[in-house]
């Protein structure tokens, strides 16, 4: 029987079906005759299947049967290498040479880890080893022109990978190469003529436009680029290292859906490329599917070891699920050799975590980030002297519809024309009505999402900006480190994952009130306070949100509370103050929505989560998101919002109230928990805010269970919320103008 | 990948980089499908598909000469392909090349006469052609054969427009923005409609409401700034004008107009403000003028007659007349019955050369900017007019100039000008008014007129029309070359 499985096993390997090969090898493994061929075989179809992880007994187990057989050791190497283990991948490549001296992938492994340990004599003496045993294999070209490369020999490197692609007309690496040696030889420009002449000459050979789109990339064409990759995939179709550059290039421009097809092709293809399975993880990311994003990470992890890259991605998907402990566990396990981008990745999740983020934990941890940072020289000293209008910079990726928008623009509108000029930095492209009223307001608009910081601060410098406010932060798509060249005299960081310090000594200062920062919050922040005289925000209410509609507790059915917030800031004891109300109110039920409970596996995995809390699952409605004009609507059917803590609503709160919906909130006293505290005080509500978990489950039941007042509250709320300083766009025009006059002023002259 | 080793095609591949090219160009994505068009046009026989999907990434990327020479491609393999010439017809109307678009519009509707696409497409290009009869009546087909679609009524709403029938339009076009949702720009169409029937307190609200409603668009704020600008309100219209500039970057004309009304001096107004400024007022012009108490060309006969006694006296006649900027042709029909050689006019605007042409009085009609037409070898002129045409320039120098090298040893150059006096004399001879007009120093005219070789005949401070906060003051100049 185990002869059989044996033989139907190598025979699935041979058809290209590892899948199936499996279970047989598997059954073989007892063959007291082919036991050790039946362990390799099932280790390579493990391999295959990019299941590093379960490769590895089987690998070892044939290692151990087959004493003479070179590939058992060569094949264990090879995932010692993909886990960065070079020690162990040399010693078990060498272990393969001794088995059969003629082993020429194990030389050619040997040869890659000496030329990137730098021994490049080494490299090529292996490298002319193996090209006596096989003169006519072209990886061994191909490494030899890479060798010339970077010894500065780029015209060989070019004759090289050239003759490599003459035989392989879509040899992916081939044409990477050619691309580089040509680029280095010739110029970008040159280059591009270069390749562009070949593929007239050969225009149905894939590794011309590879080679065009590999220099269009590096000029920073990704459009062009793409365009160059999707004629490579139609003409070497399902080849994978065409795949995986396409599904690179398409996720680099948040071609999502088309992204993840192709991904997952490449993995296919390519199971042990470490890259094409974070680029996928981020592709899920960006589309909301939490879910089957940890599950690829996880797998990843497991067939490649804890890579810092991993581990950081992994990270924000457990804070994003709401897993604040996991996430921020994985985020610290990263900052060993994770350099700024782990440091910078802890204070992301930082913030959620109900425990560990507080405001001095914040300031540590991003004053930690401002130490790693090398020197920059500034690139300007000092202030002009007075007169004239103030240039005012706005560094964001958020113009347009997106809370930086809903949270700025009215008051960025108000600022005086003829007092400020306004100049766009910005980082990502938006044509939403929002973005056009930014541009509206804009005497100047740059897009420079495509340009590294040192080229984004030239830019603000050369245009003259005298106060530059970063509306970023550590937030996804920020771009703080602009700041630490310096590129105006005052920069001022406001909205825009503005939830603690920045912690930078290039950043002046922090648009706040006195709820976010009462007095002697100033030991949190590495910034000067720059208190505005009411909210620090100035909320725009969407022209098309609805009237406000009854309440919907009037129909008797029970009070519904609603959280209208990210996972990410539905912590433990978030649940468990709303277990204890919804415990003391047994007629009302609880609406979630966000955008990730669309994915089913996120509403299952939160719905566990709710349940082990202690929430009724009957009486809690798990709903994925809305476009935003139906967001809105769906607060008609909330009687009262339960904020969450530490990190409360922003943007959020605003549009329950002007919903006409009331926050029960609580503040901590970081920047980000206490948003709510701001929003409410500035509409006289500052008594729907809690200082503990205690006072927030009593409030909230408190106020439930008063339908009159709620429903009076609800009546008057908009038009509360109209007259306050939260929506009061002329006042806090005058209030922001001056604050940034005054604060440009005590800026010492140049 | 050398020429001995090249890569032959599989047979599938035409039929795959077809598919393909096509979907992205279909997913407004055209850019991405270039390389693998280039690819599609060397395999045998699908050439001319090839060029025709080209010719439509080109025009969405709006590289239209390149586009053109595609759908040229296309069409000589089979000239009667309706899609290609709609195409082609799409194309040249973006190039501004309305009689192209017609011939290839109309060869369109012959070959596929159940093409609604195509009598919407030939009323479009007729419509840019100012044949608004003939617009009206092929979108009027069009809609007939396809009453749902928006962009066919809304082009008719446009027909009707600027044909004048703004009844018409309105209901039209009140129509077409409910059946959008308020899309803005359909709103800024109703709202351009109601100005020029002279509803500008509606067309007001309009642009407000749309506005308050979140909408943003380059037009709605530039209709609302020129409806704001007939109550004199030049306040309230500069921050539009500046906010429709800023939105429209590439627009000279809102350029120009920002400028103007936020006090920003240019040294001239762009050519494509002065066309649009009179395309889309050419009919109403005259009209406009007249019942502002235009008078300059009025004052250019007085002055003549005063500078030619002769002429006056009927006993001689003027030689050749070069009337720069001569918009519907009032300076031809003051000077018409003292005209002994021919009269020529220049302006821009193609709507005023048609409203002069009108008036059968001039021998050639040159749509030209006026330092280009200087730019031509004149034989001398006896007269060179500009009448009110100094205000849309700033610096004179090159103008006079110009003038002085068309003009007979023995001719007159007569010209109006605006003018201010400057607090500095030594400043700025010239200034941009916050109407977008241009104003001069005298000083400035003197000095310009010195450097180019003139004496000046004859300076009058004249009124040279009424406007609604009153009347505008300048001057009418006569001069001649020095030495004769």
């Amino acid at each position: 029987m185990t002869a059989e499985a044996y033989r139907a096993g190598l025979e699935a390997l041979g058809a290209g079906q590892p899948a199936r090969a499996v279970p047989l090898l598997t059954e073989a493994l007892g063959d007291p005759e082919r036991g050790g061929y039946a362990a390799l075989n099932l280790g390579m179809a493990l391999q295959a299947l990019g299941r590093l992880a379960a490769a590895v007994p089987p690998l070892q187990q044939a290692m151990a049967a087959l004493p003479d057989h070179a590939e058992p050791p060569f094949r264990l190497g090879t995932i010692a290498g993909l886990r960065n283990d070079a020690a162990a991948a040399a010693a078990l490549f060498r272990s393969s040479l001794a088995r059969d001296p003629a082993h020429v992938p194990a030389l050619a492994a040997l040869a890659a880890l000496a030329e990137e340990a730098g021994d490049t004599g080494e490299a090529r003496a292996l490298l002319a080893r193996a090209q006596d045993c096989d003169p006519a294999e072209p990886e061994l070209a191909l490494a030899l022109a890479r060798l010339d490369l970077g010894q500065g020999e780029a015209a060989a490197a070019a004759g090289g990978a050239g003759a490599v692609l003459a035989r392989r007309p879509a040899h992916a690496a081939a044409a990477r190469l050619l691309a580089e040696a040509l680029q280095a030889e010739l110029g970008s420009e040159a280059a591009l003529e270069r390749v562009a002449a070949g593929a007239a000459a050969d225009p149905f050979a894939a590794g011309w436009p590879l080679a065009a789109a590999w220099l269009l990339e590096a000029a920073g064409q990704p459009e062009a680029a793409l365009a160059e990759l999707r004629l490579a995939a139609q003409l070497a179709p399902g080849q994978a290292d065409v795949l995986a550059a396409l599904g690179h290039a398409l996720a680099g421009l948040d071609r999502h859906v088309e992204a993840e097809a192709i991904l997952r092709q490449a993995i296919a293809a390519r199971p042990g490329d470490l890259d094409l399975r974070n680029r996928l993880a981020t592709v899920l990311w960006k589309g909301n599917r939490l879910s089957a994003m940890l599950e690829v990470l996880e797998a990843a992890v497991a067939d490649f070891g804890p890579h810092a890259t991993l581990l950081l991605n992994q990270a924000l998907a457990l804070n994003a699920i709401g897993e604040q402990e996991a996430g921020l566990a994985a985020a610290e396990a990263a900052i060993p050799g994770g350099g700024i981008a782990a440091l910078v990745n802890r204070i992301a999740v930082l913030p959620y975590h109900p425990v560990a983020g507080t405001a001095l934990r914040l300031r540590e941890a991003a004053e930690a980030i401002g130490a790693a940072l090398r020197p920059v020289p500034p690139l300007v000293r000092g202030r002009r002297p007075q007169g004239g209008a103030l240039r005012l910079g706005l560094l964001s990726g958020g113009l347009g519809q997106h809370p930086v928008g809903w949270l700025t623009l009215a008051g960025l509108e108000a600022l005086p024309e003829a007092g400020f000029t306004l100049v766009a930095y910005s980082l990502k492209p938006r044509t939403d009505p929002l973005a056009r009223r930014f541009q509206a307001r804009c005497a100047q608009w740059h897009e420079v999402g495509a340009l590294d910081d040192a080229a984004i601060a030239a830019r603000i410098a050369a245009d003259g900006i005298d106060i530059l406010l970063e509306l970023g932060g550590y937030g996804e798509g920020g771009r703080p480190f602009v700041l630490q060249h310096r590129p105006a005299p005052l920069q001022v960081k406001w909205v825009g994952a503005q939830f603690a310090s920045l912690g930078l000594a290039a950043c002046d200062g922090m648009l706040t009130d006195r709820w976010e920062t009462p007095p002697g919050a100033e030991a949190f922040y590495t910034e000067q306070l720059l208190r505005l005289p009411d909210g620090y925000v100035c909320y725009l209410p969407p022209p098309y949100a609805p009237p406000v509609g009854p309440l919907p507790a009037l129909a008797g059915a029970g009070v519904t509370f609603g959280c209208f917030n990210n996972l990410a800031k539905l912590t433990a004891p978030v649940l468990a103050a709303w277990a204890a109300i919804l415990a003391a109110l047994p007629e009302a039920c609880l609406i979630l929505r966000t955008h990730a409970l669309g994915e089913a596996a996120t509403r299952d995995r939160t719905a566990r989560r709710l349940a082990a809390a202690g929430l009724p699952p009957d009486r809690v409605a798990l709903e994925g998101g809305l476009p935003h004009r139906r967001l809105i609507e769906a607060y008609g059917g909330i009687d009262i919002a339960l904020d969450p803590f530490p990190y409360t609503g922003g943007l959020t709160v605003c549009e329950a109230l002007w919903m006409g919906v009331p926050v029960v909130a609580m503040a901590g006293d970081s920047f980000c928990a206490r948003h709510a505290l701001s929003h409410l005080s500035n509409l006289g509500l500052g008594d729907w805010v809690a200082g503990d978990h205690a006072g927030y489950v009593a409030q909230a039941i408190a106020r439930a269970r008063d339908i009159p007042a709620l429903a009076a509250l609800r009546q008057g709320l908009r038009a509360r919320m109209a007259q306050s300083p939260l929506t009061d766009a002329p006042r806090f025009g005058r209030n922001l103008a001056g604050l940034l006059r005054q604060a440009w002023i005590a800026v010492p002259e140049a | 990948m050398s020429d001995t080793s090249q890569a032959a095609p599989e047979a599938s591949l035409g039929a795959r980089l077809h598919a393909s090219a096509r979907q992205l160009v279909r997913d407004h994505r055209p850019a991405e499908a270039l390389p693998m068009l280039d690819r599609l046009a060397r395999l045998p026989g699908l050439d001319a598909a090839a060029a025709l999907l080209r010719a439509e990434a080109l025009a969405a990327l709006e590289q239209l000469p390149a586009a053109e020479a595609a759908a040229d491609l296309a069409l000589a393999a089979d000239p009667a392909w309706s899609a290609a010439l709609q195409l082609r017809a799409r194309i040249r109307l973006a190039r501004g090349q309305a009689r192209g678009a017609i011939d290839d519009a109309a060869a369109a509707v012959m070959a596929t006469p159940w093409d609604a696409g195509a009598k919407a497409l030939l009323g479009t290009a007729l419509l840019e052609d100012r044949c608004f009869d003939t617009a009206i009546w092929f979108l009027g087909e069009a809609m007939r054969a396809d009453p749902a679609n928006p962009g066919t009524q809304s082009r008719l709403g446009q027909a009707f427009m600027r044909a004048g029938r703004h009844e018409a339009a309105a209901e039209i076009l009140a129509h077409c923005v409910a059946a959008s949702g308020g899309a803005p720009a359909l709103v800024a169409l109703q709202a351009q409609n109601a100005l020029l029937a002279g509803d500008a307190a509606g067309a007001e609200a309009m642009l407000r409401a749309a506005l308050a409603a979140g909408a943003t668009d380059a037009a709605l704020h530039s209709v609302l700034a020129h409806a704001l600008l007939t109550h004199g309100q030049m306040a309230d219209a500069a921050p539009h004008f500046t906010a429709a500039a800023r939105l429209a970057p590439r627009d000279g004309y809102l350029a120009h107009l920002a400028a103007a009304a936020n006090g920003i001096g240019t040294d001239r107004a762009t050519d494509s403000y002065v066309t649009a400024l009179f395309d889309g007022y050419a009919p109403r012009f005259e009209h406009s003028l007249l019942a502002l108490g235009y008078r300059v060309p009025g004052l250019f006969r007085r002055a003549i007659e005063r500078a030619l006694p002769e002429v006056a006296a009927g006993r001689a006649r003027l030689g050749p007349v070069l009337d720069l900027g001569c918009g519907t042709g009032l300076v031809g029909v003051a000077l018409a019955d003292y005209l002994g050689g021919p009269l020529t006019g220049v302006d821009l605007s193609r709507g005023m050369l048609e409203q002069a042409a009108a008036k059968h009085l001039y021998a050639e009609l040159l749509q030209l900017e006026i330092g280009a037409a200087l730019d031509r070898a004149w034989p001398p002129q006896a007269v060179v007019t500009l009448a009110d045409v100094l205000i849309y320039l700033g610096q004179l120098e090159p103008v006079i100039g110009g003038c002085r090298r068309a003009l007979a040893a023995d001719g007159l150059l007569v010209f109006s000008a605006e003018s201010f006096t400057p607090a500095d004399p030594a400043g700025q001879g010239w200034r941009l008014l916050p109407s977008g007009r241009y104003a001069h120093a005298p000083a400035y005219l003197r000095h310009c007129l010195a450097a180019a070789g003139f004496a000046i005949l004859e300076w009058r401070e004249e009124d040279l029309r009424l406007e609604a906060d009153g009347p505008i003051g300048g001057v009418v100049v006569v001069a001649r070359p020095v030495g004769h």
